[in-house]
């Protein structure tokens, strides 16, 4: 079944290689039509999920390189399952919303789909070395959607996120190796060398650590690895930056759930205030640097590495409430962040041709409707209560504020820098006199298309802040199985 | 003693095949029937090699012959399948390329089948006098064929470099053997393990043999000729001088130092480790600056010798079959390059990086494996590179070298820019600039038969890529059965 998730969209792509390159009609259709189809079988998952039920779900092993130990190992949890979902939801909105590249269409949407099956592999890889590998899989579709359909400097931005990413993840595979000896397990079994690591001695733990976090710190980002991200997100087609934001972030973090918390408990005590101090430097840097920007595009990236900083300092807390949170925050910005690039991206820039915010202003008096949902993404990703974005972070710092307070303070320091830029933002893009920009007078509203990528977000970000009960319970089983193990630990170091 | 002439069948045929070539030449009447007629010799020769090697454990006992002078064993057997198959893909690239250039075919070709059957010899014998003549008739082969353009200075100052240096490099290692033979009484390399221990004569002997044969996988510091002569030479002897010259000295560097140098390992495993870490850095930090592709492949292919030795230094049995398993990825891949290379300068007349420019467009699927060919240089899975490096990688960490990892690990990243400098102009620059056209129309007026491009260069071609393209993928997606033969090759070294 997952196997079936995850290499569908392989299949389509290779359909799609076969498909004359001049009929964009066919190329879109396929491409949404494998993109939904897996929206279809990521939902029949969940409905097929037994919450309560404890170890990995829907596992399937087969030996693949059993001389060393590897083998193809597949299997989620609540956590990675909603992950899943949102990957394929997010893929198939960037797929709609890409309907307007022109340029070589054909090229684009295998790689899309190429992509896809990677970021699902990784979500639901059980087994290290598979686990790299989709991880390094994502990594080249994606370094050609921003290099080929990319903004002015799509080459520098595009060089750069290859190389950021694969020096981390490289050191990464030599933490994978370390680990791999270090247990005498002589398996690459996620779940085995967890039951392992924690018996390692700290000092290796230690080294582990520190290797795989280069490896998730790069993806999140956290400070000081997150240089490429403005540069990507701003030079990314609109359907390029949905991804990055929505998921490809969601990578480095789940790479802390998965593996450095569980495995390596000691160090992750060990590192859990430098964590929880460059998630909260992320949270209020990424704020004030946002507030900064003059490029909507660039404002939204920066917000990102704001928000992030939300999941490293409820990851870093490991609290049961904390550690809900974060995987809450991960999911609502994997909704938030992918509209908001929509609506910056595509919906205000292919009316106004611009995304200077001084060139902008009384956007609402010329296209109301599209103005509407402009300042709900903008208010959900504020964090106004009664939207995802709220609800995920106050669990995080509630959860985190017995363990750091003057942290969690300074977090929520964050918080009000953060409403105040979007607010400013609003005030100067949406309201004020209507100027010529993009023409003069009233500009076409949101389209019926653009209207079917926003709304689906919009209904998720408002269900999961108004009702997030169900959300958290998804995956509340595997949070307490995450902390038990943690707990464990840490009794185990104290005797 | 056994005495089976048999088990010289793949040198036999080649050696057969070679003077069959010659013959063919002499009766074609004009150069193009001449050019197709020893091409399909050699090619079938080739394939009657593979054949051969692939028959040979069947019919043949493995093991010693002729008082030890000739050996059958996993590890010969392991590189004769190499090397031959290296033949073919090369013979695949050549047909186009000694067409259009209209260069002596039969002389070409011939020596192509003499080079290969030295390599074989390199790798089938724990003698080194036997070494010795196989790595002599490689490189004298080799000396004639990188000149063999005799219109071009390039590849005549090429021919001439690899020639003097070759020649050097030659009389050291001949010396180190003599100081082997001072030392032991004789060239039977058990004899030597034997009889060798950890003296300065004996490390001065070991030393000399690595100065010889480091030239011929073209480490570092004795790597000075390879820029020049990869970029001189006629591209489909750079292809196989930087697969099947470096694979086969590679074979004699891993037998000699491992079946007849143990009682030194402590010494040289250290020297290896410091010669591996030059060589990747040095030959990575250097392609980068390149602008031409032939020159810049010299350069990676530099730096992957710097990757294989780590096999060497860290010297367990997992590293020994890593280090196969890594030459066999590199071989493939990068003839895949140069093949995507020939088909380049055949079409737009250069090998310049600039060249490659818009090739995503006009030809989509040769750049693809272009594309795949370098994910596998750089290590990117799902590619048969990756689980090189990974192979490699987890004997170092395994043995305790996690810092040789690290520095490869560091060493991939550095290798990406140059790639992706290809890459780039592949995929991600616009079509052809009008000016870069006019260019493009001298350069095809300069060369010879523009039109020829077509032709029987896509018989060639065509295949050559496919097949590595196969074999890099499949080598990525299901490592196994490699992984388990280059394991039984390294325990019977």
């Amino acid at each position: 079944m997952l196997t079936a998730l995850i290499f569908l969209p392989l299949l389509g792509s290779l359909i799609l290689l076969c498909l004359p390159r001049e009929n964009h009609r066919a190329l879109r259709g396929v491409a949404t039509f494998f993109t939904a189809a897996e929206l279809l079988i990521s939902l029949l998952l969940v409905a097929r999920f037994v919450p309560g039920q404890a170890g990995m779900q829907f596992t399937e092993r087969y030996d693949w390189i059993p001389s060393l130990g590897i083998s193809y190992h597949l299997g989620v949890d609540g956590v990675s399952l909603a992950l899943l979902v949102l990957t394929a939801l997010v893929t198939l909105l960037s797929a709609i919303t890409s309907y307007s590249i022109t340029e070589r269409v054909k090229d684009f949407y295998v790689l899309l789909l190429l992509l896809e099956t990677g970021m699902l592999g990784v979500f639901a890889a059980l087994d290290y070395v598979l686990f790299y590998v989709f991880w390094e899989l994502v990594l080249v579709p994606m370094y050609f959607l921003i290099g080929i359909w990319g903004g002015p400097r799509r080459q520098y931005a595009a060089l750069k996120f290859f190389i950021y990413t694969l020096a981390g993840s490289v050191i990464m595979l030599v933490g994978i190796l370390a680990l791999y000896f270090g247990s005498g397990l002589g398996t690459f079994d996620m779940l085995a060398l967890q039951e392992a690591g924690r018996s390692l001695s700290s000092h290796l733990q230690w080294w582990v650590f520190i290797a795989f976090f280069l490896g998730f710190a790069v993806k999140v980002p956290i400070f000081p690895f997150h240089t490429w991200l403005p540069d990507a997100h701003v030079e990314a087609p609109t359907g390029g930056s949905m991804l990055l934001a929505g998921i490809l972030l969601k990578m480095g973090a789940y790479g802390f759930y998965r593996i450095s918390l569980p495995t390596l408990p000691d160090a992750t005590q060990a590192f859990a205030v430098t964590l929880a101090t460059l998630g909260v430097i992320n949270i209020v840097y990424g704020a004030f640097v946002a507030m900064a920007q003059q490029d909507l595009k660039r404002m939204v990236a920066y917000s990102s590495i704001s928000h992030m900083g939300f999941v490293m300092l409820g990851l870093a807390a490991m609290t049961p409430r904390s550690l809900s949170g974060a995987v809450f925050v991960m999911l609502s910005h994997g909704l938030i962040s992918p509209l908001m690039f929509f609506l910056v991206g595509t919906v205000l820039y292919e009316r106004t041709h611009t995304r200077i915010i001084d060139e902008l202003g009384g956007l609402y008096n010329r296209m109301p409707v599209a103005a509407v949902v402009l300042a709900f993404g903008i208010f959900a990703n504020l964090g106004l209560p009664g939207l995802s974005g709220f609800v995920g972070e106050f669990a995080t710092l509630l959860g985190s504020f017995d363990v750091f307070r003057t942290l969690v303070i300074a977090a929520s320091l964050g918080l009000v820098i953060t409403a105040a830029y979007h607010l400013w933002m609003m005030q100067r893009v949406l309201m004020g006199e209507a100027n010529t920009v993009g023409g003069v007078g009233l500009l076409p509203d949101i389209s019926r298309r653009e209207l079917l990528v926003a709304v689906p977000l919009m209904a998720l970000i408002l269900f999961l802040g108004v009702y997030p009960a169900p959300t958290f319970a998804f995956f509340n089983d595997a949070i307490l199985r995450l902390q038990n193990m943690v707990q464990l630990a840490s009794l185990g170091g104290g005797f | 003693m056994e005495r089976n002439i048999l088990v010289l069948l793949p040198q036999l045929l080649l050696i057969g095949f070679a003077f069959a070539v010659l013959l063919v030449d002499t009766a074609g009447r004009q150069r193009g029937e001449r050019a197709l007629s020893t091409w399909a010799a050699a090619l079938v020769g080739a394939l009657a090699v593979v054949t051969a090697v692939v028959v040979l454990p069947f019919w043949v006992r493995q093991g010693e012959f002729w008082g030890g002078m000739w050996l059958l064993d996993p590890f010969s057997l392991f590189f004769q399948v190499l090397l031959s198959c290296a033949l073919i893909l090369v013979l695949l690239e050549s047909a186009e390329f000694v067409r259009a250039r209209r260069l002596g075919s039969g002389v070409f070709y011939a020596l192509l089948l003499l080079a290969t059957t030295g390599m074989t010899i390199m790798a089938s014998s724990r003698e080194l006098l036997t070494v010795y003549v196989g790595l002599e008739l490689t490189s004298v082969s080799f000396y004639a064929l990188v000149g063999t353009m005799k219109e071009d200075p390039r590849s005549n100052e090429a021919a001439i470099k690899y020639f003097l240096m070759g020649a050097a490099s030659s009389a050291v290692l001949l010396f180190g053997i003599s100081l082997v033979y001072g030392l032991a009484g004789s060239t039977y390399l058990p004899e030597v393990a034997r009889r060798v221990a950890a003296s300065p004569l004996g490390w001065a002997a070991a030393a000399l043999v690595l100065v010889g044969l480091g030239f011929k996988v073209a480490a570092v510091p004795f790597h000075m000729w390879t820029p020049d002569a990869y970029q001189g030479a006629p591209t489909p002897i750079t292809a196989y001088l930087s697969v099947g010259s470096k694979a086969a000295a590679f074979a004699a560097l891993l037998r000699v130092f491992v079946v007849g140098f143990p009682a030194l390992s402590e010494v040289w495993q250290t020297v290896f480790a410091v010669v591996a870490v030059l060589t990747m850095t040095y030959g990575n930090l250097t392609a980068l600056a390149q602008t031409d592709v032939k020159r810049m492949m010299g350069y990676s292919s530099i730096a992957h010798a710097g990757y294989v030795l780590t096999g060497l230094a860290v010297f367990t049995p997992e590293s020994l079959s890593a280090t196969l398993y890594y030459l066999l990825a590199y071989v493939f891949a990068n003839l895949g390059v140069f093949a995507v290379i020939i088909l380049v300068s055949a079409r737009r007349g250069g090998e310049e990086v600039t060249r490659f420019r818009g090739l995503g467009r006009e030809s989509p699927a040769y750049a693809m494996a272009l594309t795949l060919f370098f994910l596998s240089l750089v290590g990117i899975p799902p590619t048969a590179g990756f689980f090189g490096k990974f192979y490699l990688f987890y004997a170092a960490v395994h043995t305790g070298y996690t810092w040789l990892a690290v520095v490869m690990v560091i060493n991939s990243v550095l290798s990406l820019p140059y790639y992706y400098h290809v890459v780039r102009e592949m995929w991600l620059e616009p079509a052809q600039e009008p000016e870069l056209k006019e260019q493009e129309l001298q350069g095809a007026k300069a060369a010879p038969e523009p039109e020829s491009a077509a032709g029987y260069g896509l018989l060639g071609i065509g295949p050559a890529v496919t097949a590595s393209a196969l074999v890099v993928l499949l080598l990525g997606l299901y490592p196994q059965p490699l992984i388990d033969w280059a394991r039984q090759v390294a325990v019977l070294l």
